[in-house]
């Protein structure tokens, strides 16, 4: 990331120099775009990304020039992927679509490590209902067999489990 | 939408902005606690025997304990609406702070001699509308301080919200003190305790569903 660099465009956007603002968005979204494939799956990558320059617009004037950019960007960033985690919470009893589209193997396989890592800090059976509906795309009722649970108990699984991630992403990303 | 069309088409949305201060949102913070003090005080809300009031030892205790709480939450509160600044460090202290002030109102407070001694002296009927009222005080700071997150950039869900009902609520029983007939410090533990309770509870668990952004 580089501060000095992205401090001086966004202090020229904030009094209005669009093309210092459109140098910054894109140098931004590339960041993102590496930020999120190593914390999302690939299919969320991009809508994360793009969730993010519309934050970093609408909240463009709570950035104080007189502190660095990056924590203020990683910040907003980590926020929104904390968000991404609960809305995957929300959603755990929807079925995923058997063909996940995938861009780029490499950014797949940083994107499993990391969620990975998290998900070892987990219970065992949270973590294997996620896994198994979450990043394989199994059907709940599927899900339920593979494990030797009910259908019920799969979706609690899913649903404490994502909390737990959300909640520890939280806690990480004050630490950090 | 690609990344770069929506780049374009927030690049040509900018409009120039003037950086949030920290500053300027804690002056209008405090501007509208000074407000709302002087209008209760204007309208009569003090009580009638506030000389007298000012003399007994609770006073200066709850002055000084609500005071400071007020402040200090207050002060982390906007604090917090700046996506970069953790309060996590900050709150560890301000929990101390409550503490000690609610330990100091038991030991000057003493132990009740009895269950009689206890509902006699926690008087439940003017308790609950003593909690009511600092409720109701707690609004306008409450209200102003969800503006300005709103403005802001708040990114901790938890403790932003708890902070804003903290300050919002020992705000609210500081105004409240000026117009309490009440000197118990066991009767002010408890009462004001669950106003600023319910303010604060109320606060930490509703206000993420509104401060999203």
């Amino acid at each position: 990331m580089a501060d000095d660099h992205w401090r001086a465009l966004m202090m020229a956007a904030q009094t209005g120099d669009a093309a210092a603002y459109r140098r910054l968005l894109v140098e931004v979204g590339s960041w993102l775009q590496s930020y999120y494939s190593r914390r999302l799956p690939p299919s969320m990558v991009e809508d994360a990304s793009q969730e993010v320059l519309l934050s970093l617009h609408a909240k463009r004037h709570t950035y104080d020039p007189a502190k660095p950019f990056g924590p203020w960007l990683a910040a907003i960033a980590r926020y929104k992927w904390i968000d991404r985690l609960r809305a995957m919470k929300d959603s755990a009893t929807e079925e995923l679509p058997e063909e996940i589209p995938v861009r780029d193997p490499g950014e797949a396989l940083h994107s499993a490590r990391s969620l990975e890592a998290l998900l070892e800090r987990i219970k065992p059976a949270q973590a294997n209902a996620i896994r198994l509906v979450k990043l394989e795309g199994l059907s709940i009722k599927e899900a339920a067999e593979r494990l030797d649970q009910t259908i019920a108990l799969v979706k609690v699984n899913i649903h404490r489990g994502l909390r737990q991630l959300s909640e520890l992403a939280q806690e990480e990303s004050h630490e950090a | 939408m690609k990344l770069d069309s929506l780049i374009d088409q927030l690049a040509g949305d900018l409009a120039p902005v003037r950086p949030r201060r920290f500053w300027v949102d804690a002056s209008i913070m405090a501007l509208v606690a000074v407000i709302e003090l002087a209008l209760l005080f204007a309208v009569g809300f003090a009580h009638l025997d506030m000389h007298r009031m000012m003399t007994q030892p609770t006073m200066g205790w709850r002055i000084v304990s609500l005071g400071v709480i007020s402040l200090v939450s207050g002060f982390l509160a906007v604090r917090s609406f700046d996506p970069a600044y953790s309060t996590r460090g900050a709150l560890r202290w301000l929990a101390l702070i409550i503490a000690i002030c609610l330990a100091s109102g038991i030991v000057m407070a003493g132990l009740p001699t009895g269950a009689a001694s206890l509902m006699q002296r926690l008087d439940w009927r003017s308790g609950v509308q003593c909690a009511s009222k600092i409720v109701l005080l707690s609004i306008p700071p409450l209200l102003a301080l969800a503006v300005l997150g709103r403005r802001g950039a708040p990114t901790d869900m938890r403790r932003t919200p708890l902070l804003i009902g903290l300050a919002a609520a020992a705000w609210g029983a500081f105004v409240f003190i000026f117009a309490c007939p009440f000197n118990d410090p066991l009767y002010i533990v408890v009462w004001y305790g669950v106003g600023c309770g319910i303010v604060t509870l109320a606060c930490r668990f509703l206000l993420p569903r509104f401060a999203r952004w």
